[in-house]
């Protein structure tokens, strides 16, 4: 069982480095065209309300947070507390998803779109199109992340309520877990790249 | 490869303190966001950045505990790091973006699917023209 778990979480950070570099990506395409077209993308970001994205960061730490002390309960045998971490994990990633909503939707309305779909009137700087291509490429992916996370998630407190996991046994919710932390470490970097330029 | 065979667990007292120093970074991202430090501003962001992500990666994701699989992380970041460190090399060292087959920006793609050419956005309201082009 020992080797199993150990091999299972080489093989759950191999898959972390591959999803570090599918965002390392975008990350470094960011870099290039924020360092190109500084104006545009300053103008841009202020389209966004740093305070939604501040929001967003505390829900995130917190559901991190939350997502651990469930790791801490299953290795100390804790069914009830599990649950209940698991279930605050699954809400606050929740929220953060309505948040994510209600920013995309103003953006919809705003015609903040990304490349050829820009549609946004009276605007002083040219250009600023790039910086919504990268803005919903890499929120919009790092969202698809949440929500496989969500369902990740709720898959643990299905077999949390059928009692799998105890001290012995709780690989899945240390490798849902990792996954849980990769996505908020992504998201540490993204909140001041995207809502905090100056 | 050195392994405990008891893994290490971390209580909710040092998970609690982990969470509180994230909270006030998060404070101290927003707020060091206020200052302008010139072509230092997004350094000194990324820098507040790491270190929240090294909280989390050393505390949460237990690498404190965890050398093997810490050496396989780094690893894939310094990769990232080489790839973001030479491409900005090499875009800060070019006059022009282009390449040597081409003499001044694309305004059109005719080779487009369905033969309709497709126009990139020039980021101006619909109908109207770029300015000056660069």
């Amino acid at each position: 069982m020992d080797q199993q778990f150990e091999a299972s979480k080489i093989g759950m950070w191999l898959f972390l480095v591959t999803e570090v570099l599918l965002f390392g990506g975008l990350f470094v395409g960011y870099g290039i065209m924020h360092a190109k077209h500084p104006d545009a993308f300053i103008a841009a970001h202020t389209h966004l309300d740093w305070r939604l994205g501040a929001l967003n960061t505390l829900v995130l730490l917190v559901s991190s947070f939350t997502m651990v002390m469930g790791v801490w309960a299953a290795q100390t045998s804790q069914k009830g507390k599990l649950i209940g971490y698991l279930s605050t994990t699954f809400v606050l990633a929740g929220v953060f998803m309505v948040v994510k909503y209600f920013e995309y939707s103003h953006k919809f309305h705003e015609g903040l779109l990304p490349g050829k779909f820009y549609a946004h009137q009276g605007d002083t700087v040219e250009g600023q199109f790039m910086f919504f291509s990268f803005y919903f490429m890499m929120t919009g992916l790092h969202g698809i992340h949440v929500l496989l996370g969500m369902v990740a998630i709720a898959w643990l407190i299905y077999r949390a309520q059928k009692g799998h996991f105890s001290s012995q046994y709780y690989g899945p919710v240390d490798m849902v877990g990792l996954y849980w932390h990769l996505v908020d470490l992504i998201w540490i970097y993204l909140f001041p790249l995207m809502y905090l330029l100056s | 490869m050195e392994h405990t065979h008891d893994h290490h667990i971390t209580g909710p007292k040092t998970y609690a303190l982990v969470l509180a120093g994230l909270l006030v970074l998060t404070i101290i991202t927003v707020w060091v966001a206020q200052f302008d430090f010139g072509a230092m501003n997004t350094v000194v962001a990324l820098l507040v950045a790491s270190f929240k992500g090294a909280l989390v990666a050393l505390f949460f994701m237990h690498l404190r505990h965890d050398k093997f699989n810490a050496v396989i992380f780094i690893g894939g970041l310094f990769f990232l790091g080489v790839f973001l460190i030479f491409s900005l090399f090499d875009i800060s060292t070019r006059t022009t973006v282009l390449p040597s087959s081409l003499k001044e920006p694309v305004r059109a793609f005719p080779g487009a699917p369905l033969g309709k050419p497709v126009q990139p956005s020039t980021g101006m309201p619909k109908g109207q023209a770029p300015t000056s082009p660069e």
